[in-house]
């Protein structure tokens, strides 16, 4: 019991000391930001399958666009799972797939095959970016508060190596 | 100092010192191993679909980087089955504790000791990763080819000599595990000071002296030492996260050359296996074609030049930037327990986006481990193709935000100002970076 | 914790027990389920493994079977995605997945040799992956009519430009209403399979009672009567036809730039006599399909191109089947 009391005080002694800091990693992550929006277009992107490769490999859209993708195989046939998105397509080579949707969910989401293509089938990935890439940027800016956290803790709980400070 | 001995727990201590609750375990494990070498030789040929490359790859590999590593450190070593046939022998008996006649074997060449020989054993991993992960045949033949390796090592050379010195899974396992909360240390030294025979060295597989053991990277967790002192003097104790580094360990050059090697293959096997580049992806597969030479000519540039040159470089800024006395090969060790927290985190992230997507793939290789369509539980269903959650999106952002701070504390600890840890932050931070960027951007 | 010898022996031993039972199961299990399947098969079963035709294609790829007697495949991908389905016989394909097992139940009535193919694009080569079944025993065995570019003696590499197209887009309907000027040879099947619409056009635009006529309105006749040899279903089949075999390399509107051939030179308009593997020809021009008869067409479904890269589809598809895809390639250069 004893340890216990020891982690939950030392919990709540690094969460007053650094309230500040979780508060800024919470509107890090998470405080929305009023980003100029672009007006929704209507796009046709086709996708080219080839084994292990999708061309384009990565596709730019605007948040609320209605993008209607050709999926073409080139060799054997492909598919394409779209992250976030319920949409699973599957093309043959003589068969042009299309589907549509809207990208009403921004960020940046994965595609990948979705029909068994030969050993690296999992890996055959490509990437659609709806908006501007604002999770990346959060998530670099956590990661930069998180070493600006460490560099306040001060350096006494260290013992030097017989060398000496370098 | 915060420790818990597990050893004087009444309801883990059991488990530790009775062998047979590890024996059982190794047996299991030895026999899956068998059956996953058989399964990989054997069945459908179709990676997804057979459990040699579902369970090492994806069940087994995400075991080790989430559970073994973070919460046991080197815990897997205890329940390996590679060295087993090999330590049975060398022991004449399941049960019986090393002694001094047991085995009259060789000493590892003190020319091939440390880290070196797994450094490069896992540089191969990554070179020939495309191959090796998605091709039930090629792993089943690696598998088979350690444990033979393994054995034939046991009959010549003394102790778990494979383990200490040559497999690329104990390479990081024990670089890592010196930030993991286990560790088996001595309690009293009087006691061990009193103590003559030494049968914890004895009886140790790792070669390792429990009352001298002041690093987790070569102890193995099997607990022998537990066993046989005969003062009850050896603990397996809870400790905090990274305290090991943070107290002014000595890491040696060859730790250091794993640690960087460690950071570029995470990079290296991010961009190929979770990015869009799909030449990339055919270029480390076709082994042999013109493409893969200039995949291997670039990885190797990177692991050996690139990344060593940009810690070289941060390094050397730093010592600069103090202008100390100290000369740059020592302080190319002193700095380098930063590249732990840096390197767990990047590659538990990188497991979260590889295999959280793959899990679905388990349960149905379960059921028809070798792609020949049995239902041996009911579940042999199509595998969903899988997609990466917000929450392992968050979870991977976290997870390396976490080894930011953690490698920025430790390195703010090694320098002795703000001015001098900065070149070391700037590395830390492109790092982190890069591996958001490859995992989440 | 003092153990008695006589109980470490007995651990020992136990220890070694649990361990053998433990391998043994690990080796046993994959042989023991393949002996267990084998045991459990009610017919003659036979696995085959498909692979890429660069890889191997199918492994048996020569099977022999009885008449009358049940024979059981079981299909399993080594790679991609195939298909299976025998040549001639009309009955749906399975879809083979890789690591997948599927099953197909065989009988055969008649003695000969059939072929079975792979239904499911799996790489340039697909159209070689190929296997033979012979069947032998008693009964009559499949007699095949010899195709009707062989009894006319027709060239069917011989260039075939056609002498006249229409200048504007063809009525059928139109040309219908024209029914009863016409010659009896018009409404001839044997007229249409060995007349291109070019020379139909001009036998009909010699006629005295089509004198009258404008040069449209007889090429309305002559895509009433192409539309007369077929059928809206046989059509759709066909189309199904053509978008799972022909459309990769022919392309998906007929323009011969599917993604199969998009590195081939273009085609030389004078027909594949350069040597050289060119892309198909555009079915859409009528100079060049207009100029060639249905029976040429025919010809060189079945036969193949002769180094061009076209598959031979002789032993593949029915005759109806051919006759509908014929119809249906016309159908790009009328409607053009």
């Amino acid at each position: 019991m004893n340890r216990i009391t020891i982690l939950v005080n030392s919990l709540k002694s690094f969460t007053t000391q650094n309230w500040f800091s979780i508060f800024l990693a919470a509107g890090i992550l998470w405080l929305p930001l009023p980003l100029p929006e672009k007006p929704p277009l209507e796009r046709h992107i086709r996708i080219e399958a080839s084994t292990y490769q999708f061309t384009p490999e990565e596709i730019h859209v605007n948040a609320g666009d209605r993008i209607t993708i050709e999926l073409v195989s080139t060799d054997v046939i492909h598919g394409l799972s779209l992250d976030g998105y319920s949409l699973v397509m599957r093309a043959e080579p003589g068969q042009t797939a299309r589907a549509t949707f809207t990208a009403d969910r921004s960020g940046v989401f994965r595609f990948r095959c979705a029909v068994p293509c030969g050993n690296l089938h999992p890996f055959m990935i490509g990437k659609m970016r709806v908006g501007s890439n604002i999770f990346l940027i959060r998530a670099a800016a956590l990661g930069l508060l998180g070493i600006g956290v460490a560099m306040r803790i001060p350096s006494t709980s260290f013992r030097r190596p017989d060398k000496g400070p370098l | 100092m915060i420790r818990m001995d597990l050893s004087k727990s009444p309801y883990i201590a059991p488990f530790l010192r009775n062998r047979w609750p590890q024996f059982l375990i190794r047996a299991v494990t030895l026999a899956g191993f068998i059956f996953t070498i058989l399964t990989g030789l054997i069945g459908s040929e179709v990676g997804s679909n057979n459990f040699a490359v579902i369970f090492v790859w994806i069940a087994w590999w995400s075991a080790l980087k989430l559970f073994f590593i973070p919460l046991g450190g080197r815990s897997w070593c205890s329940i390996c089955p590679i060295p087993m046939p090999g330590e049975w022998l060398q022991n004449e008996g399941i049960f019986k504790p090393r002694r001094f006649q047991s085995s009259k074997r060789k000493n590892w060449p003190k020319a091939l000791r440390g880290n070196w020989l797994q450094a490069f054993a896992f540089l191969l991993i990554g070179l020939f990763g495309a191959v090796i992960l998605t091709s039930p045949r090629v792993t089943a033949l690696i598998l088979l080819g350690l444990i033979i390796v393994a054995f034939i090592l046991s009959l010549i050379f003394e102790r778990r000599s494979f383990c200490l010195y040559l497999c690329p899974i104990g390479g990081f396992t024990g670089l890592y595990a010196k930030l993991a909360p286990l560790e088996v240390r001595a309690k009293q030294s009087v006691l061990c000071a009193q103590h003559g025979e030494k049968t914890c060295y004895q009886a140790c597989p790792w070669g390792q002296y429990p009352l001298a053991l002041k690093s987790s990277a070569n102890c193995g967790l099997c607990m022998e030492c537990l066993r046989v002192c005969p003062y009850d003097n050896i603990s397996v104790n809870l400790r905090p996260w990274g305290e090991e580094i943070s107290k002014g360990s000595k890491p040696t050059l060859d730790e250091t050359f794993l640690g960087l090697m460690m950071l570029t293959t995470a990079l290296a096997d991010a961009a190929i296996f979770l990015g869009p580049w799909g030449k990339l992806k055919a270029a480390a597969y076709w082994v042999g074609t013109s493409a893969w030479w200039w995949f291997v000519i670039a990885f190797l540039l990177g692991a050996l030049f690139l990344m060593p040159g940009l810690y070289l470089l941060a390094v050397w800024s730093s010592t600069r930037l103090a202008r100390s006395g100290s000369t740059l090969r020592s302080a190319l060790t002193y700095f380098s327990p930063f590249l732990l927290p840096l390197g767990l985190t990047g590659w538990i992230a990188f497991t979260i986006s590889f295999a959280f997507t793959k899990f679905s793939y388990i349960l149905p290789v379960l059921s028809d481990p070798l792609g020949w369509e049995w239902n041996l539980l009911g579940l042999s269903g199509k595998a969903s193709v899988g997609e990466i959650s917000p929450l392992s999106s968050f979870l991977q952002v976290v997870v390396i935000a976490a080894g930011m701070f953690w490698a920025a504390r430790t390195a703010r600890q090694l320098s002795s100002s703000h001015r001098q840890v900065m070149p070391l932050v700037m590395f830390i931070a492109s790092f982190g970076i890069a591996m958001l960027w490859l995992l989440v951007g | 914790m003092v153990v008695s010898r006589v109980k470490k022996v007995k651990q020992e031993y136990w220890a070694r027990a649990i361990l053998l039972v433990l391998i043994g199961a690990a080796l046993l299990i994959p042989f023991a389920g393949k002996w267990l399947q084998a045991v459990l098969d009610d017919f003659p079963t036979l696995v085959i493994h498909a692979r890429m035709p660069e890889n191997g294609g199918w492994s048996p790829n020569r099977i022999t079977a009885r008449v009358g007697e049940p024979l059981k495949l079981r299909l399993t991908s080594e790679d991609v995605i195939h298909g299976f389905s025998i040549g001639k016989m009309d009955e749906p394909s399975v879809e083979i997945e890789p690591g997948k097992v599927v099953e197909v139940n065989l009988m055969f009535n008649q003695p000969g040799t059939y072929t079975f193919y792979c239904t499911r694009w799996c790489g340039e080569n697909h159209w070689r992956m190929r296997g033979v079944i012979e069947v032998v025993g008693e009964g009559t065995p499949v007699v095949e009519d010899q195709p009707l570019y062989l009894k006319i003696g027709l060239d069917i590499d011989a260039p075939h430009p056609a002498e006249e197209v229409p200048s504007n887009s063809v009525d059928p309907q139109q040309g219908s209403t024209f029914a009863r000027l016409l010659p009896s040879y018009a409404f001839d099947k044997q007229t249409y399979r060995t007349s291109s619409p070019a020379k139909l056009w001009l036998r009909l635009r010699a006629e005295q009672k089509l004198i009258e006529l404008s040069d449209d309105e007889i090429w309305n006749i002559v895509a009433w009567i192409w539309e007369q040899q077929t059928s809206p279903e046989l059509l759709a089949e066909a189309k199904q036809l053509y978008a799972e075999n022909c459309a990769a390399c022919h392309g998906e509107t007929g323009k011969g730039d599917g993604v199969m051939v998009r590195d081939l030179m273009p085609p030389d308009t004078e027909g594949h006599s350069s040597g050289e593997r060119t892309r198909p020809p555009d079915f859409t021009d009528p100079n060049h399909l207009f100029g060639a008869s249905p029976a040429l067409l025919e010809g060189k479904i079945i036969r193949g191109g002769m180094g061009t890269g076209m598959p031979y589809w002789g032993p593949i598809l029915t005759n109806e089947q051919i006759e509908a895809l014929v119809s249906y390639i016309f159908q790009f250069a009328w409607e053009k």
